[in-house]
């Protein structure tokens, strides 16, 4: 069991996808790891040596912003548009899209499951 | 996809002159505008715009967060009450 990041177990993955676990490491950042620690794409975690693991620690400690610090810093910037009083804030605000969709009809991420119309009749054949 | 930055910030000029005029002036008067598309500027802190929503001058007092984002954002432009039957409070 490998630990990286805080809560990250990843298993007996390739490495490159291994990191993915990780909040904030996607595909792309996840090789740019490898190929920057010289980790060959088919090694898999287990047989990392300590040496390389704690590599990969100390790289994603000092160079990238993963799993709660990235996330603190999401809710930070919505926390300031909802503060700012601005149109973006307000659409966070109430829980629906804020970058301009439509809401006639979909938007169902973010409005949740379709809520029932008081009074209105169903369709019957 | 954002503006180029070569381009520096878009604002309407006629803005600028009235901003200064009223910080030279040191009356914290409204500043009435229509020019919902103009980017707020570090210089605009601190006054207060009036900005047109189409029916009346929404004032917003410009701070620091709001620099570089458009007047148009703190003026909202339509009302919604919601819909009717479902009375219990919604808003959170």
């Amino acid at each position: 069991m490998a630990r990286v990041a805080g809560v990250n177990i990843p298993t007996q993955k390739r490495v490159e996808i291994a990191l993915t676990y990780i909040h904030g490491i996607g595909r792309r950042t996840a090789k740019e790891i490898c190929a920057r620690l010289g980790i060959p794409a088919s090694h898999r975690v287990q047989q990392l040596s300590d040496n390389e693991v704690l590599r990969i620690r100390e790289m994603l400690d000092s160079e990238y912003r993963v799993e709660g610090d990235l996330r603190r810093d999401v809710a930070m910037n919505i926390k300031r548009l909802m503060d700012l009083g601005c149109y973006r804030g307000l659409r966070h605000r109430r829980g629906l899209p804020v970058r301009g969709q439509r809401t006639h009809t979909n938007a169902r991420t973010r409005k949740g499951p379709a809520k029932p119309i008081a009074g209105k009749k169903k369709v019957t054949k | 996809m954002p503006r180029s930055v070569w381009k520096g910030p878009f604002v309407d000029g006629f803005l600028l002159q009235k901003a200064d005029k009223v910080r030279s002036s040191k009356r914290n008067e409204v500043i009435r505008t229509w020019s919902r598309r103009s980017t707020i500027l570090p210089q605009f802190v601190g006054l207060t715009f009036g900005v047109y929503n189409g029916r009346k001058f929404i004032p917003v007092l410009v701070t620091e967060n709001m620099i570089g984002h458009k007047f148009g954002e703190f003026s909202p432009t339509r009302t919604f009450f919601g819909h009717g039957g479902d009375k219990k409070a919604r808003r959170g």
